[in-house]
């Protein structure tokens, strides 16, 4: 096990370093740098140079991208180019933003989506289980944002209510904090849930067409029996794999609800750091977020692991 | 001899500064504002984006305020006199001013800010701006003098809040400070920044120590970033913040019907634009861009862009039309006069039509709709136009390097026609002629504009520049959106300044 | 094979059915999500083949005084801020979409299908390097991926395209090589090499008909999904340039208009729906059957 885990490590590590080099060219490849955008349609050629030299840009792209990459090495991210802030801090706020939305959504998506997916199954064929699928498919199909624009006007028409403005972490109000939450997560969720039941629905559907269960249906086995011993149990480590996916999918769906409902979550700190060039910010949160998904995998694949002694390492 | 301008009465001032004084305004109150578009940062030297300039006017300060009427109005300075031959300003400033700090605003700041915006080596976009000034430099405590290096009508404006500030002598001098304004308060206006969180929010409080008798009225702004229109208006129509100036003035209509809000339009020294780039065949030769300028029918451009809520222009920003602006009925090439229009391409050689590549920028909703409409309206000339949308900053680089070729513009500036015309237009190397025009007439009548100080031989020059800038066409002016606001009732006293900046913010009060 | 043919392109089956309506009748029975999803996906086609079938109205004219109308008999689905038909830019739009979803996720199918089946028939360093590219890729969540690409790129259809071919290569390059993997043992393989077939030509036609088939099926499933995506990067304005009516394109000026014209965005959002519910309910039959052999 430890010998694996360090071998997993070592590759994530190796695909997270040619990660950051490959954003890191792309993001300079391309013309209209942060100080073009400074300088706007007054500055002077010389204001821009010595603006690009405070930022380093004067330097080879290597040299800048190993200045860089020893200072990550450190734990240093460097200072936004735009905002003047650390970028730890900056991806630090933004990330708490994203992990209460993803693990919330997750949350919703396991309490609603389990339950559908096992009642689904277990009357398969049945038009509860023609409901609950035609649901799931609808949910599929919508897209995520569409559905949040829509949820946003028919509450804001109907309840004349909208979210407040401002995030507000769940420390301060908890209250406040998920009245502004509950439409992105609604929305988010919707695509979630339906997966998710979809998913279970599958597992359980072939759980209970494996052969023992049958058996024991026909032996009489009841029901409660059967269903927590043979099928939860088949059921459980996908579940735990599809968690994954679907954090990792969360963490994507995120960027465009984040910029939707105006939350300040990495997402949005992403698109605004792309929009104004701001490479630090840029390379620091997609960093972030390809150790994030990096992360996830790892820790689903520790839990298969250890949940299901067969899987042996290989 | 030197000949004194008075200073106005200091009651007067008062008055002119920031917007009306309110008469039994209510002190205290925090007021939510929303921002459409996010500041790239809140750094006066070294940021040149109008969302910047929008909050900092709230929280630094220049020497003048730029009054929506086109004077320089003393704020920080009291009052200047100037030389005979009108190349010494000798400036007297205001005392008692404190910046956010604490410490007290003298000479020595004054010399030290204006100095370091003015050296291109200290990278800031306006530097080009302050390139007439050749010394500033402290006097005594309470004396400034500036000198040119040619007389320069446009000073105090320049002297402005648009680029840099008042802040105190050496702040520089930390490398790490051009990054710290976004966090740091070193001002001396009516606000002091407390907080700017990214793509969230950023919080104003009052400045206690703030040199106005009695002013702002209201405790703190909380101004809220919300990025995407459709979410501000759900949040206007539920009370969610109680003043917002739109970017795009058609919104309105979807606010119009909700009761407790307040529609305000004022004019705005804005302007649309279409700009026809030399460099660029066939926009080189003159009579293609007159068929093209003849072609446009600026009122449907600017109907399918923003619906009403906004005015046609001619050859000048609606904000600057009653004072420096030719009398429209007397621009010339204007259309649409298809026929006329076609006869020029015929004479060009261009009977049968060419293909023109418009650039659009990305975030610009006007332009999206204009681009259309414009693109119909050129089909009935033989023209194609496809349309080509960019980022900002791949625009700005093409841009500053005049490759703009044929493209739409968005800009303003401080209410001086200088300020306005001179940069954009006059030839390279004094100006930075983005067009590639390269017309030594009109570059001419600018550097004579900017000399003279009498208002009406003035106008009279730009009145004459404007003519040949409609006449050669290298730029189209389409129309001026006007600002719109919304406000929730209890917001009192705010006024829009023509620049979109957010001055009145330090006059406007909550009422209970 | 020939049954692999036959999963990968339904309609092919009732060519050799003697009796339509009995097949038809028996699909409704067993699969009716499968006879949905084909009638709605023929419908779409027809719609991206031959929009002036469908409406009278360009959907580029602009009528300045016409803007905004919301849905009636003259505009089915309203009309946008330039006063454009939204029936005619919807019903246009199809083509555009589906041409730009397709085709990219062709683009992608072929040059991941195609390093997919080379990595796993070559082995060695040239699958480890191939393995860790994809790896990398495969570390951006898909639509961050599609953001980066067309935001640092800027927003252009070529750009688009390229974006949204890249997002899934890696899908694709799996899929192919853990097929090839599969095949590249077996009997057939082994006795074509031992007659002295050289590896090209068995990779070319032993080994890639084994494999399309599950490249078909993955372009299948993965064809809702890059829908959505594209969707996505229209409405962050990250899509094709206007005047052009694709779906996300319009969903992008809808969205500000959303309190006062909400059909501009009602419409567009459906298509995409019914798009990606036809493709879903197609693509999940396929998959069944694969999953059955």
């Amino acid at each position: 096990m430890g010998k694996y885990l360090v071998k997993r490590l070592a590759a994530s590590l190796l695909t997270a370093f040619l990660a950051s080099m490959l954003v890191f060219l792309l993001v300079r490849l391309v013309p209209g740098d942060v100080v073009a955008q400074m300088m706007g349609q007054a500055g002077g050629e010389t204001a821009a140079n010595a603006l690009r030299e405070f930022f380093g840009l004067d330097q080879p792209i290597y040299m800048q991208y190993l200045a860089w990459l020893m200072k990550v090495l450190q734990g240093d991210l460097g200072v936004s180019w735009t905002r003047g802030m650390p970028v730890t801090t900056m991806i630090g706020q933004a990330f708490l933003v994203t992990l209460e939305i993803g693990l919330l959504t997750l949350l919703v998506a396991t309490i609603i989506g389990v339950p559908l997916g096992i009642l689904a199954g277990i009357y398969e064929g049945r038009p509860l289980d023609t409901a609950i699928q035609s649901f799931n498919i609808l949910g599929l199909a919508a897209p995520v944002f569409w559905v949040g624009l829509m949820l946003l006007v028919a509450v804001s028409s109907l309840f004349s209510w909208s979210p407040p403005l401002r995030y507000v972490p769940p420390t301060r109000s908890l209250g406040d904090n998920l009245a502004i939450l509950a439409l992105p997560i609604l929305s988010l969720g919707l695509l979630q849930v339906a997966a998710y039941s979809q998913f279970v629905r599958q597992n359980v559907v072939s759980a209970l067409h494996q052969e023992y269960v049958r058996t024991a249906i026909a032996k009489g086995v009841p029901v409660r029996i059967i269903f927590f011993k043979h099928i939860l149990r088949n059921v459980l480590i996908p579940i735990i794999t599809f968690m994954g996916l679907i954090l990792i999918q969360i963490l994507g769906g995120v960027v465009i609800i984040e910029s939707l409902f105006a939350l300040p979550g990495l997402g949005r700190l992403l698109l605004t750091a792309i929009e104004t060039r701001d490479y630090p910010v840029l390379q620091g949160a997609l960093l972030i977020v390809v150790v994030a998904a990096m992360v996830v995998n790892l820790l689903v694949d520790l839990a298969y692991r250890l949940i299901d002694p067969r899987v042996r390492v290989s | 001899m030197l000949c004194a301008l008075p200073a106005l009465p200091a009651f007067a001032q008062s008055e002119g500064l920031y917007g009306p004084v309110a008469e039994n305004a209510v002190r205290g109150g925090r007021l939510n504002m929303g921002l459409l578009v996010e500041p790239p940062g809140l750094d006066p030297f070294h940021q040149a984006a109008d969302a910047r300039i929008r909050i900092t006017v709230l929280v630094y300060q220049g020497l003048f305020y730029e009054s929506p009427s086109g004077e320089a109005v003393p704020l920080l300075a009291e009052s200047y006199e100037v030389s005979d031959d009108n190349l010494v300003y000798t400036i007297k400033l205001r005392q008692g001013v404190k910046f956010h700090n604490g410490a007290e605003m003298t000479a020595e700041d004054v010399a030290y800010s204006y100095n370091y915006i003015r050296n291109p080596e200290n990278g800031s976009p306006g530097a080009g701006d302050f390139s007439m000034i050749s010394d500033i430099k402290a006097v005594d405590p309470t004396t400034v003098e500036i000198t040119l290096s040619e007389p320069n009508a446009s000073l105090p404006m320049t002297l402005g809040n648009k680029y840099g500030a008042v802040v105190p002598a050496g702040y520089f001098d930390d490398e790490a400070a051009k990054n710290l304004m976004n966090s740091e308060s070193v001002g001396t206006g009516p606000f002091k920044l407390v907080e700017f969180v990214p793509n969230s929010h950023i919080v104003l409080d009052r400045n206690e120590d703030y040199w106005e008798e009695g002013a702002p009225y209201l405790d703190g702004i909380d101004f809220a970033i919300l990025p995407n229109s459709a979410s501000m208006l759900v949040a206007l129509r539920n009370q969610r913040v109680d003043l917002v100036a739109l970017t795009r003035p058609q919104d309105v209509q979807q606010v119009q019907q909700v009761e407790g809000l307040e529609i305000e339009r004022w004019p705005s020294l804005g302007q649309a634009s279409v700009d026809l780039g030399s460099e660029t065949k066939p926009l080189d030769d003159v009579r293609v861009r007159q068929a093209i300028s003849l072609a446009v029918d600026k009122e449907e451009v600017m109907k399918a862009s923003i619906g009403d809520f906004g005015q046609v222009l001619g050859t000048i920003p609606a904000g600057l039309q009653e004072r420096w602006g030719l009398p429209l009925d007397q621009v010339p090439m204007q259309g649409p006069d298809i026929e006329a229009a076609k006869k020029l391409l015929e004479e060009a050689g261009l009977g049968n039509g060419f293909t023109l590549t418009l650039t659009t920028i990305n975030g610009y909703d006007w332009m999206d709709p204009a681009a259309v409409t414009l693109r119909e309206q050129l089909a009935k000339i033989g023209v194609t136009v496809d349309i080509q949308r960019v980022d900002l900053g791949v625009w700005i680089n093409n841009f500053r390097s005049s490759q703009m070729g044929f493209t739409f513009n968005d800009w303003a500036s401080q209410p001086d026609p200088n300020l306005l015309f001179y940069r954009h237009f006059h030839k390279k190397p004094e100006g930075a002629d983005f067009r590639n025009w390269n017309n030594d007439e009109a570059s001419a009548l600018l550097d004579e504009g900017r000399a003279t100080s009498n208002p009406e031989e003035r106008r009279e020059i730009y009145n004459k520049f404007q003519t040949i800038l409609a006449e050669t066409v290298p730029t189209i002016m389409l129309f001026s959106p006007d600002h719109i606001t919304v406000r929730s009732q209890r917001v009192q006293n705010y006024v829009q300044h023509p620049t979109g900046w957010y001055y009145g913010l330090a006059r406007a009060y909550l009422s209970d | 094979m020939a049954q692999y043919q036959n999963v990968a392109t339904p309609e092919n089956g009732s060519r050799k059915e003697p009796h339509l309506q009995p097949l038809l009748l028996r699909m409704a029975r067993r699969e009716p999500g499968l006879l949905l999803g084909l009638v709605l996906l023929v419908f779409i086609f027809l719609v991206a083949l031959f929009p002036g079938l469908f409406t009278q109205a360009s959907p580029y004219a602009v009528d300045v005084n016409a803007a905004m109308m919301p849905p009636s008999a003259g505009h089915w689905f309203g009309t946008d801020d330039t006063g454009r038909d939204l029936f005619a830019r919807v019903v246009y739009g199809t083509r555009i979409t589906l041409a730009i979803c397709g085709g990219s996720l062709l683009i992608s199918a072929f040059f991941g299908g195609l390093l997919g089946l080379v990595s796993g028939f070559l082995g060695g360093w040239v699958d480890q390097a191939l393995g860790r590219l994809v790896d990398v890729l495969l570390s951006f969540p898909p639509i961050i991926l599609g953001v980066i690409i067309t935001g640092v790129l800027g927003p252009a259809t070529v750009n688009l395209i390229l974006a949204l071919s890249i997002v899934y290569v890696p899908v694709f390059f799996r899929i192919a090589r853990a097929g090839t993997l599969s095949e590249k043992d077996k009997t057939y393989v082994e006795a074509a090499r031992s007659i002295g077939i050289s590896e090209p030509t068995i990779l070319r036609r032993h080994v890639t008909r084994n494999v399309m088939p599950l490249i078909l099926t993955q372009y299948m499933i993965l064809f809702p999904l890059i829908l959505q995506i594209q969707a996505a990067l229209g409405f962050l304005g990250l899509g094709v340039q206007p005047p052009t009516p694709d779906w996300g394109a319009i969903l992008e000026q809808g969205k500000d208009y959303i309190l006062y014209a909400p059909w501009m965005s009602l419409f567009p959002g459906l298509a995409v729906l019914l798009a990606a519910l036809s493709l879903m309910l197609v693509g999940r039959a396929l998959q069944r059957r694969i999953d059955q052999r």
